[in-house]
Order: structure tokens, then sequence, then C-alpha cells
């Protein structure tokens, strides 16, 4: 039972994974320049409501703060 | 412990100002975060069209907060209420007035209330016209997040 959930959830990642790199290619044949990692990051978050990721920049950035 | 994110208190407070009309938009890297760039911040940046504006100190009270203006040491600010890290701006370098850049914002749902966030194509624009060095690390990023708004049309709501 739990193998054949780990195993759906696997396949499941690997395709979440390659329409994400699928998508980071499209944008990067059209704008070459762009840092990959960046444009990966972005349709992360634009998978998440706006605001989940203003949550996810705020945390970010107050737990630096913090540490400053 | 964690760091707080945006926490009860400041929604509480955004959805005070938009059930009273209050016309402000949100700027700076937090729109930016809202409308999907990786961009790191410690506070929301809200512009307001006019601070004197009576609805702005009943939402404050609303909840528990108050605004305490400019002085010579000082720039203007909430105090109390959990609402201390909304920073007030009042200049945007490079861009126009508050009701030229209304028409470059996107709508974000809060609630029952449209949160006006300012485009990341004008975000962008005011900071190549700051440049100072934070500016200047954050435009690749924000260069990146509108590629990808505009090649996949994702992220961009009508304004």
């Amino acid at each position: 039972m739990s193998v054949k959930r780990n195993n759906a959830r696997e396949r499941w990642a690997a395709q979440w994974a390659e329409q994400l790199m699928k998508s980071v290619r499209a944008v990067l044949a059209v704008r070459p320049e762009a840092d990959p990692d960046n444009v990966r990051h972005t349709l992360i978050l634009l998978e998440q409501p706006p605001l989940e990721r203003l949550r996810k920049s705020l945390t970010r950035g107050r737990a630096l703060a913090q540490r400053k | 412990m964690a760091a707080p994110s945006l926490n009860e208190s400041e929604l509480r407070f955004l959805r005070a100002l938009l059930r009273r009309k209050v016309r402000f938009m949100v700027v700076g890297l937090s729109a930016a975060a809202l409308q999907g760039a990786p961009v790191v911040t410690q506070d929301v940046d809200l512009w307001f069209e006019d601070l004197g504006d009576p609805a702005i100190r009943e939402a404050l009270r609303e909840v528990g907060a108050a605004y305490v203006p400019p002085s010579l040491l000082n720039p203007p600010m909430f105090a109390g209420g959990g609402v201390e890290l909304f920073d007030i701006v009042l200049t945007l370098h490079g861009l126009g007035t508050f009701a030229e850049e209304l028409g470059h914002c996107i709508e974000v749902p809060l609630g029952r209330h449209r949160l006006k966030v300012l485009g990341v194509e004008r975000i962008l624009a005011s900071k190549r016209a700051a440049n100072r060095t934070k500016d200047r690390l954050a435009i690749p990023v924000l260069e990146d997040s509108l590629s990808v708004q505009q090649v996949t049309g994702r992220g961009q709501t009508s304004p």
C-alpha cells in the first residue's frame, strides 16, 4: 500500500518536474538572456496564490533581518 | 522560532483600508512577490494617493494602530496594532503620478475586496531610476520574472 503510494507520488513528481522544465525551456527560447533559476522559481511561485507568494517572500526576508 | 510572515493584523489592516475605499496600492518588492517574482523582502510598501484621507486613520483605529506624521528625523509611519512593517511610500523614482500608475496595477483578491498591486514592469522602472545598490541587486530577478509573465501570460491580471 505505502509502496504504491510512494510510486504514485514519484510519478506525479516526475511529471510535474518535466512540465515545469518544459515551461522553463519555452521562456528561455524566447529570452535566452534570462537566468534559468529565476525563471524556474517564478514559475513555481506562480502555481501558488498571490498571498502565499508574499508570505514566502516576507518569511525569508524577516528571517534574514532577525539573523543580522 | 520561525519569523512571522504576513500576519492576521496586517491582513486585517489591508481589509479595513479596502472596505473604506482608501486609494492605495502595494508597490516595491512585496508587489513583485505577489506577482511571482522570487524576491525577498522585509516589509510591505504602500503608496497612498492622499495620506490625509481620514479613512486611513479610521482603518488604523480599527486595528488598534495610529499614524505617526513625519518629523525632521523620521519618515511617516504606522505604529501599534501589528502594522509597523507596512512602509509608507511618498515618492517613487521614475514613475508617474498615483493616478497614472493606477492604470498599471493588477488586482489581487483579498476576501471580498481587490488589492491594487503595481505591475512588475513599473516596479522595474522605479528600481532602475532609484539605482541604489539594493535596487540594482533586484533588477535581474525582476527582469526574468517579467519575461516569464510576458512569455507565458501568467501572473498578469487585467487592470
